[in-house]
């Protein structure tokens, strides 16, 4: 395709180090006529200061109730190349690792039927393609699920899993995450096709407190790797970070929030009774601790962006729990828990919402998890308590 | 215990009763025509995805949420359903 | 190529397949070494070393994506990986794009090949990786600014703390999201910025009528501005009572909350995802509004690079930026950085009680 659109504003923005979103549309507009009027939109955009697409609409797969979000340009006849311009996300594999031969794949499908645009990765998690038409999707997911790729969630429904990359090449993962992941995404993909929630309901899945995948902000369902053991020390390796110039008592004493390590200027040692396993020594001191003994996960509850009375980071709801494959005891535990929240819940209504609105107890008893103080940061002020006819009688 | 098709009829009259009026999820219609019927609610659960697999019925999205409602005949023409 | 027919498509498509499964993408020496690594090592800003316990060793370099990519970018890194990888790659959650090889000597000309075609090598280490952010004005329906190009210009800004040539006290993790309703949940960053609307919607009640159902549409405003408007089939809203979140216009979109003229961004501070040292923590708000200036929003470039500076200087090794900030206090944090504080610092909305002091211990 030739240049159709001088874009004078955007042109601003190929300048700098950091590599350009425009060099990238423009790069697609080679080659597409979607991609050069999505150019000529956003540069317009640029000028007035406002964006000009309508709200999503109804497209999709046969069968499926997601994984293609409708989007249409509100200026069509100045940009027909975007009156179409849907997304289509496809099911990344966990950990976001590909064989240069499969994402070539997944690059000339997407040249055929779309702009050539895309984001690797969308904020759940998904392989985003940016912008197709209504007519090319039902042969663009034939393409792509005869080679083995599916579609991921939106709408009212299971949102696309997602997971760090765990064991595959980190040693602070307590559990095999991208299995777990897999897995879970593939026990539920009729509840991510069809959506039958009241609203939607994200898994994100980390090995260790680091949370690299945001699970405990950004997951209503945060899976975070722990362990029960003792913190193995190596002191050959602690006297290295010494030499190496670590100031020990400072950076990882002084630093450790449970006050539960001591250094004599020789060796480190820790109680591991006290110690909370915040992360903060092993990720510092990587060559010389190390968490042994029972590993599994902690399960916590509700978090969700502020939209719209404010923001919340998930409540721990089982502080451990053992997992193996195939995981039928986590999805057990999952399936409780959305069938509480899909019978509790009005429309638009995340769980951690109706926690609030419900209370903690309603939502405990139907999963069968008892309250442990491991679930609160400080028990309740006020007097103003229930009480049930059976709390009477104990 | 009501024939397939016939519970099929009262789905699709069910929705459309509340076209225009209320997006309907697939629970509403799940759990209001198990009522009207008397019928096991996964039967009911059943028979509209098959529906929904053939176009009869299709999911929408719309006001941040998904619902199910009656294709429009350009959504039939676009799958190959009607010429 | 052709598209496939109708028939042609109906014949091969499948559903409920789902992902395939990784372990057909994983570098040969992951899978080996899976579940049996011993530790890591920062080399550089851009490269970093994972070490076995057979001994081992894969080579990792890092580089900065825009998130949005074409295909034709994304097989020049295809090549690459090809060349130097044994044809696989990997992305973060950062949207970063990590090379790998477990040949140390194949390190310097996978570097010298990445640079070559123009990739930004960095990303690892306490300095500042990728900013997570949303769709903007190239795709979204609800966006009040662009967020590709805020990030662009803001990275190029703060570029040597991405390449590694300068380091902060401790990771800092930079967020951007286009509208409140924050699809990537910048609400625990370190510095985020949040588009933010500052006026009551305009409605258009022959749209409305069609396309809306009313109890919904009154439903979906959390501070109950919204109320019936028998007359023309419609609603009204309650200026006094709006703070123009917008859910309004999610569920109803002939409520129109786009206003170019008053739409511009706030930027939020001190959040933190994982557990370490103290808990996960929300941003909170630091500079209320500086306006849509584009293509390159100086003032939000600007504010954010000071904002990075005082906490560089002032913070302790490890410490960040909501630590150090709790540490010193809000109040210091104010006079440091030299941002004004003003009415709408102060939350009137549903955690005021939560967040006034209550105490008669403060500094000056």
């Amino acid at each position: 395709m030739s240049k159709k659109y001088d874009t004078p504003l955007l042109d601003e923005l190929e300048k700098g180090p950091w590599p350009s979103f425009v060099t990238e549309i423009k790069k697609a507009a080679k080659k597409s006529e979607m991609a050069n009027d999505e150019l000529g939109q956003v540069e317009k955009s640029y000028r007035t200061k406002r964006g000009y697409w309508k709200h999503g609409g109804i497209v999709g797969v046969l069968g499926y109730g997601g994984g293609v979000i409708g989007r249409y340009s509100s200026l069509p006849e100045e940009f027909p190349g975007v009156a179409h311009f849907h997304t289509v996300r496809i099911n990344q594999p966990s950990g976001f690792y590909y064989s240069s031969k499969a994402l070539r794949e997944i690059c000339d499908i997407w040249d055929k039927y779309g702009s050539g645009l895309t984001n690797v990765h969308g904020s759940t998690g998904d392989l985003v393609l940016l912008g197709t038409t209504t007519s090319a999707l039902e042969p663009l997911f034939a393409e792509y699920s005869s080679r083995g790729w599916d579609l991921g969630g939106s709408g009212s429904a299971m949102r696309t899993p997602s997971c760090c990359l765990g064991q595959s090449r980190c040693e602070w993962a307590n559990i095999d995450t991208m299995e777990i992941c897999h897995q879970l995404t593939h026990k539920f993909q009729d509840e991510m096709h069809r959506p039958a929630y009241p609203y939607k309901f994200k898994i994100k899945v980390a090995g260790c407190a680091v949370d690299c995948v945001a699970a405990i902000a950004r997951a209503d369902c945060s899976i975070i790797g722990t362990w029960k053991g003792k913190i193995a020390v190596d002191q050959d390796a602690v006297k290295a970070y010494a030499k190496g110039g670590m100031n020990i008592q400072a950076e990882i004493v002084d630093m450790c929030p449970t006050r539960c390590m001591s250094y004599d200027g020789n060796a480190l040692s820790v109680d591991d009774g006290e110690c909370s396993r915040c992360m903060h020594c092993i990720s510092k001191m990587t060559k010389a601790l190390k968490p042994t003994g029972e590993k599994g996960v902690s399960i916590l509850i509700g978090s969700k962006a502020p939209i719209v009375v404010g923001s919340l980071l998930s409540w721990v709801i089982v502080p451990f729990m053992k997992v193996e494959p195939p995981y039928d005891d986590l999805e057990g535990i999952i399936r409780k828990i959305i069938e509480w929240w899909d019978e509790t819940a009005k429309p638009r209504e995340r769980i951690g919402e109706v926690i609030e609105i419900k209370g903690m107890r309603g939502f405990l008893e139907a999963i069968g998890v008892p309250p442990v103080p491991q679930q609160i940061k400080e028990p309740r002020k006020d007097p103003f308590f229930f009480w049930k006819e059976e709390d009477l009688t104990k | 215990m009501m024939d397939a098709n016939e519970l099929k009829d009262k789905i699709f009259a069910y929705v459309e009763a509340a076209k225009g009026k209320k997006k309907l999820k697939e629970k509403d219609i799940i759990n209001g025509v198990s009522t009207e019927v008397g019928a096991e609610k996964d039967v009911v659960k059943k028979a509209m995805r098959e529906m929904i697999d053939i176009g009869k019925l299709m999911y929408s999205y719309g006001g941040g949420a998904s619902s199910v409602e009656i294709p429009s005949e350009e959504y039939l023409r676009e799958k190959g359903l009607i010429k | 190529m052709a598209w496939l027919t109708d028939a042609e498509a109906k014949a091969i498509r499948k559903t409920d397949i789902g992902p395939p499964h990784f372990g057909q993408f994983l570098p040969p020496v992951l899978k080996k070494n899976y579940g049996k690594w011993k530790y890591h090592e920062r080399i550089d800003g851009g490269t970093m070393v994972h070490v076995g316990e057979s001994g081992d060793k894969v080579f990792t370099v890092r580089v900065a994506s825009p998130r949005i990519l074409s295909t034709e970018t994304i097989r020049e890194m295809l090549d690459i990986a090809d060349k130097h990888c044994d044809g696989y790659i990997r992305f973060t959650t950062r949207n970063n794009v990590e090379f790998m090889t477990p040949d140390e000597k194949k390190v310097d000309g996978l570097k010298k090949d990445l640079k070559a075609k123009g990739f930004a090598i960095g990303g690892i280490g306490p300095g500042i990786s990728n900013m997570v952010h949303t769709q903007g004005w190239i795709h979204c329906h609800s966006a009040c600014t662009d967020a590709s190009g805020m990030v662009k210009a803001i990275m190029d800004e703060l570029f040597p703390y991405f390449d590694g040539s300068k380091t902060l006290p401790a990771k800092t993790r930079l967020a951007m999201a286009c509208c409140v309703n924050m699809c990537g949940a910048v609400h625990c960053s370190d510095i985020a910025v949040v588009a933010v609307h500052r006026k009551v919607p305009e409605i258009n009640h022959d749209l409305l009528k069609n396309m809306c159902e009313i109890p919904t549409t009154i439903a979906s405003c959390p501070t109950r501005a919204i109320s019936p408007d028998p007359a023309k089939k419609s609603v009204k809203i309650n200026a006094e009572k709006c703070m123009y979140c917008g859910n309004c216009f999610t569920v109803c979109p002939p409520i129109d909350i786009h206003n170019p003229e008053n739409d511009g961004v706030a930027i939020v501070v001190g959040g933190k995802i994982g557990s370490l040292r103290t808990g996960p923590k929300f941003s909170k708000l630091a500079i209320p509004f500086l306006y849509n200036e584009t293509p390159r929003w100086p003032k939000v470039v600007d504010a954010i690079k000071n904002i990075l500076d005082v906490y560089a200087k002032n913070a302790r090794k490890h410490e960040r930026l909501g630590e150090w900030i709790e540490r010193v206090g809000w109040e210091r944090f104010f006079s440091l950085t030299g941002i004004e504080f003003t009415h709408q610092h102060i939350d009137d909305f549903t955690f005021m009680r939560d967040t006034m002091r209550t105490s008669a211990a403060f500094k000056y």
